[in-house]
């Protein structure tokens, strides 16, 4: 029980650490993380407009929970959550080893250049796919296994919660480890994960493939989002330390000196070397595969050719271009490095193999069971204070010992008939004796003194390299409350019983809110306004505009742009509210071209303007009951999971006892 | 020999994390114009 507790509230403790002033009262508003007090499901909320379905389920979802919970504590949950969820996930995956080993995973994966950058950015949906992501390879490597447990499908959740690109990264990494695995089963595991990948996806891809044509994806977005070095040592180092994030305000402060820069990559190497080197991890071929594959990705726009060849793809097809950003297909290297960073703690602490921890469940076994060679009793005193053979730590077998599975009478095979349960067998003393674990109570403490030292270090080491992502990024993710134009604006809309759009302006997505501390964000009024919002979804980086995706903000953006009068044309295209918020000196432009329309509101942060007799208007290219089937079964899916399928899925079979890879 | 590793790199990581939280605390020139609509800046 313990086990499984203290990584969940060692999460939350490093989650409170991070967030700090995010979790004031109030909303944190920051770049592409928008809560807001009240959201509506709307035709957005389930990808029925027309343009790409970035925030399906995720939106619905928090609309969901807003329901019954206060939006801004919505929000410091589900941040919370992804903490804890990486936390206790890394920890899970190892959940043979030893507390120390484990420890030193779980904060290196909850803690690290990638987690800061994308939190700094709001990509929360995103995060949890990536706190979920060790909990899904957990469950990749049990699916092998005829009969799957009860709860084996909520692994895959945070994923489906998450959206696209949090799936995407899931699937790259899980449908790996499955294909990998060299366990028994490895057919009937990659059938399983790949079906889930799939019906879990539905809710955003039937959307996407079903949207009308004509919505391109920009290749302007290939140089403008690929990675970029935000150290001095150089784009490749950046990502190999897990950072390297195309926007640079969302650096964390002090990361990118030198000597930081150059702990981070020394860090990284030595991970990724003990991975390489140490057999035994949970999913190591597939996680290799994987993580080379999404550093390939990462890495393809850092020149002009990888440019010129991503730019192509998306030009044969625009789904293609989830591979712009590419940064974030780093996430299988950071769970290969907390791998490795657990097999360098294992190393320094003298801790005992996974074998050797006899008593815990293999990484993708059912909770609780353990597998017949596994039920020893109470560790033996070699197992719990001893520091391993050289053999052992490289992961290479030790002398006496046979490479790949522990021979029958090893030390986690199955005891003999004549040995007492509880009590050491004869092989377990002569390895305690042949480690010289037989020691006196004096240097045993002084080897635990020592383990304890070894083990602060390592678990304090994430820490240590980055602080800059301490207290919120150092006051960047603090609170705010929305204006109360806002409130006013929303009720007056949601007061009105004439059918008609909302029009959203100027005609810009992201806003620097002066009650926001001029910190850049997307604009919360298409989630906070009960309608159907038309705003200008292309995004301004630098000089660069990557184009716009929703088909009525392009229809729109002429008109817009040109000057004219717009409350006839508005009234054709079916809008009965223009609303302008940001900054009021902006509004000028606008608000003189609205002479047809008739002003509802104005305040200080926000103006609202009535169009009379909007025409009707239809939209969306997915038909509605396409999207609610895809809901249906993808909710079916998980039910079954989580209440029928123990009766369902096959009998029972023997579980195999995990072999090194 | 273990403990001598764990203690020097123990040494390094805080002398890179003091440099980290100098840098942090160090001003840095904020832009007298900010741009209103950008996403972010390369």
């Amino acid at each position: 029980m313990v086990r499984r507790v203290w990584p969940v509230g060692l999460g939350v403790l490093l989650g409170v650490l991070a967030l700090g002033p995010a979790l004031a009262p109030g909303f944190v508003l920051a770049y592409d993380m928008v809560f807001v007090p009240e959201p509506a499901l709307s035709a957005t909320s389930f990808g029925l407009t027309g343009t790409l379905p970035r925030a399906v389920p995720s939106d619905a979802l928090v609309t969901a929970l807003t329901a019954v919970l206060p939006g801004d504590l919505v929000q410091k949950l589900v941040l919370l959550g992804i903490f804890a969820l990486a936390c206790s996930g890394a920890a899970a995956l190892l959940e043979r080893e030893a507390a120390p080993v484990r420890l030193a995973a779980a904060v290196f994966y909850t803690w690290n250049p990638f987690v800061a950058e994308r939190l700094l950015i709001g990509q929360w949906a995103l995060l949890l796919g990536y706190a979920g992501l060790p909990w899904a390879v957990r469950a990749a490597l049990a699916a092998r296994e005829r009969r799957l447990r009860r709860a084996w499908v909520a692994a895959f959740l945070p994923a489906a919660a998450g959206g696209f690109m949090a799936m995407i990264l899931t699937a790259l990494t899980v449908l790996s480890v499955a294909a990998l695995s060299a366990q028994p089963g490895r057919v009937r595991a990659l059938r399983r994960t790949a079906v889930a990948c799939v019906v879990l996806s539905l809710p955003w891809l039937v959307p996407s493939l079903l949207r009308g044509p004509g919505v391109p994806g920009d290749g302007a977005g290939v140089a403008a989002f690929a990675a970029r070095a935000d150290s001095p040592l150089g784009p490749y180092s950046s990502l190999m330390s897990l950072s390297g994030i195309w926007n640079a305000e969302v650096v964390p402060g002090g990361y990118d000196a030198p000597l930081p820069a150059v702990l981070h990559l020394l860090v990284a190497v030595a991970a990724v070397a003990a991975f390489a080197l140490t057999r035994g991890l949970p999913g190591r071929r597939g996680l290799a595969v994987a993580a080379c594959a999404g550093f390939a990705v990462a890495a393809l726009g850092i020149t002009e050719p990888g440019r010129a060849a991503l730019r192509g793809l998306i030009g044969l097809w625009p789904g293609f271009a989830v591979l712009r950003d590419a940064q974030q297909y780093v996430a299988p290297l950071v769970l290969l490095q907390a791998l490795g960073v657990a097999a360098l703690a294992r190393a320094l602490t003298g801790a005992p193999s996974p074998g050797e921890v006899a008593g815990a469940p293999s990484p993708g076994e059912v909770a609780g069971a353990p597998s017949p060679g596994e039920v020893a009793g109470p560790r033996s005193p070699g197992e719990v204070t001893g520091a391993p053979s050289p053999g052992e730590i490289t992961g290479a077998p030790s002398s006496g010992e046979v490479a790949g599975p522990r021979s029958p009478g090893g030390i986690t095979g199955p005891r003999s008939s004549g040995e007492v349960a509880g009590a050491p067998s004869p092989r377990e003393i002569a390895g305690a004796a042949r480690r010289g674990f037989a020691a006196r109570p004096a240097s045993r403490g002084r080897a635990a003194a020592e383990r304890a030292v070894i083990t602060a270090v390592v678990a304090a080491a994430p820490l240590l390299l980055l602080p800059g992502l301490a207290f919120g990024g150092w006051g960047r993710l603090g609170t705010v409350e929305y204006p109360r134009d806002f409130e006013r604006v929303r009720a007056l809309v949601a007061a009105d019983t004439v059918p008609g759009d909302v029009l959203l302006l100027p005609w810009e997505s992201y806003r620097a809110y002066d009650w926001n501390g001029r910190r850049p964000s997307l604009d919360p009024l298409p989630r906070y306004l009960p309608r159907r919002v038309v705003w200008n979804d292309a995004v301004r980086v630098g000089g660069v505009v990557v184009g716009a995706e929703d088909p009525r903000a392009r229809a729109l953006d002429g008109l817009l742009r040109s000057g004219a009068e717009l409350a006839g044309p508005l009234r054709a295209a079916g809008f009965r509210f223009v609303v302008l918020d940001g900054d009021a000196s902006e509004w000028n432009a606008f608000q003189s071209r609205l002479a047809g329309a008739r002003q509802g509101y104005a305040g200080p942060h926000a103006a609202l303007y009535v169009i009379d007799n909007p025409a009707e208007q239809h939209e969306g290219t997915v038909p509605v009951p396409v999207a609610w089937l895809t809901w249906f079964v993808a909710v079916s899916y998980i039910c079954f999971h989580l209440i029928a399928s123990r009766s369902n899925v096959g009998a029972h079979e023997p579980r195999a006892e995990p072999r090194s890879q | 020999m273990r403990l001598l590793i764990a203690i020097v790199a123990g040494v390094v990581l805080a002398v890179g994390a003091s440099v980290g939280v100098v840098n942090l605390a160090a001003p840095s020139p904020v832009p007298v114009n900010k741009p209103l609509y950008n996403y972010g800046t390369r």
